[in-house]
């Protein structure tokens, strides 16, 4: 017969289980909150940044910009968006998968990656793969500079002619349930995502200093935005997928609680129907 | 009044102001502008400086602080994309000393890389546009 003891420290661990998980779930709904009023405060800037790209490729000549050169693509950069901690569900899983996938399709291609993340580091490091950079702790207090230095880093690279292509992968924010491993591609840029047509009625600007400076400098921090898109769009992800697990886990350790309760006073229902069994057959025998 | 611009200013953190107002004056790379309404549409980079905008035929004047972006002006809509973007009242005045003091003592260095003396020649921009901004308005 099981130890009563044994029982009641079981329950006790999975209530403290219990609590943990769900004060993680409170604290991921909050930050999941901030992370989700992030993305809203950038998108006026994106949108108002793609109409001033818009009206000013109208004007210029964009097949020299060295951003918007499409070369054949030999040499590719990844950029892997991850979390830092881990309890998060299938967050960290499905992009290491997708990134699983990637690394497959360029198999005899030169791939190098940017590690955004920690977990995603430690398994790309795990498995040899050349890392050109890495920021682990990164999600608290991620601002626009940080992307900045990223893109800046990209930019550079693309420029110099030592990739052909970059990607980034990273957990698109559906909904607090829903997560979507997105692959997409950040360098060259791609025209037809800002939609830049050439025939727009175009309005004769005066520009300072001139066209090609001002270009020059709206696609790369336009492709800094993006960056910083992708972190926050992987921020709240990691959040909501939290959210999510931690919910999932309070669920069943209070399960687990009811049945090992359940348990708990039936063993000792056991206990003492054993003990009122044995007063009284010592008592027969003495009669005896 | 009815001759007013759309005024809007974001940065990638946050919508900082969505208004209607008479007058924008901005830091131009090549210059400080003034804006009215009906101007030839204008596109140019901004230097950290004090950008002002005027309501109210003129009577209420709102100053911030930007350093670096664009603007951008078609049919009496003005947008301006900037890096940074603070209010008066938002300014640390103590952290911009400090991160003016440190950015001239890394100015002074002698073996200063052109990334690095760019990085720093910013931030040193940035940090005199904010103690200037503030000390006028002490005025």
């Amino acid at each position: 017969m099981p130890n009563l003891q044994d029982i009641k420290r079981r329950i006790r661990s999975v209530k403290n289980t219990q609590q943990i998980t769900k004060a993680m779930k409170l604290v991921a709904a909050s930050k999941l909150r901030k992370a989700q009023e992030a993305i809203s405060n950038q998108r006026p800037y994106a949108l108002k940044m793609i109409e001033v790209i818009n009206h000013l490729a109208a004007r210029c000549n964009q097949d020299l910009h060295p951003l918007l050169d499409n070369r054949h693509e030999q040499r590719v950069i990844m950029v892997v968006i991850s979390s830092d901690k881990g309890l998060c569900g299938g967050f960290n899983a499905s992009i290491l998968k997708s990134t699983i996938q990637v690394i497959e399709k360029y198999e005899g291609k030169e791939l190098e990656f940017i590690a955004v993340g920690k977990k995603g580091r430690d398994f790309l490091s795990n498995r040899n793969k050349k890392i050109l950079k890495e920021y682990v702790n990164w999600t608290k207090d991620f601002n626009f500079q940080d992307a900045a230095e990223i893109g800046k880093f990209l930019s550079e690279a693309y420029e110099s002619n030592a990739t052909d292509k970059v990607y980034v992968i990273y957990n698109e924010f559906k909904s607090v349930i829903q997560q979507k491993v997105t692959v997409e591609q950040v360098l060259p840029i791609v025209p037809e995502v800002l939609d830049l047509k050439e025939n727009e009625f175009a309005v004769d600007y005066i520009y300072e200093p001139d066209e090609e400076t001002i270009l020059d400098d709206l696609l790369k921090r336009y492709m800094n935005v993006n960056i910083y898109r992708a972190c926050l769009e992987s921020i709240a992800s990691e959040h909501g997928a939290r959210m999510t697990a931690m919910d999932n886990a309070t669920r069943n350790a209070k399960e687990m609680i009811s049945d090992l309760t359940l348990f708990y006073n039936r063993t000792r229902q056991a206990h003492i129907t054993k003990e009122l069994i044995e007063v009284v057959n010592g008592s027969e025998a003495l009669k005896g | 009044m009815a001759d007013l611009l759309q005024l809007s200013i974001v940065t990638p953190e946050r919508q900082i102001v969505a208004d209607e107002v008479e007058q924008v004056n901005v830091p131009g790379i090549e210059g400080d502008l003034g804006v009215l309404y009906d101007h030839a549409p204008i596109l140019t980079l901004l230097r950290a400086g004090t950008l002002s905008y005027e309501k109210n035929s003129g009577e209420e004047v709102v100053e911030l602080v930007v350093s670096g972006g664009y603007f951008e002006v078609t049919s009496n809509r003005v947008i301006v994309l900037a890096e940074t973007a603070e209010f008066l009242d938002e300014i640390d005045h103590q952290r911009a000393e400090e991160a003016k003091a440190k950015a001239e003592k890394m100015l002074g260095q002698s073996d200063l890389d052109d990334d690095a003396f760019e990085k720093a020649q910013k931030k040193l921009f940035r940090a005199l546009a904010r103690l200037e901004t503030v000390q006028q308005q002490k005025k």
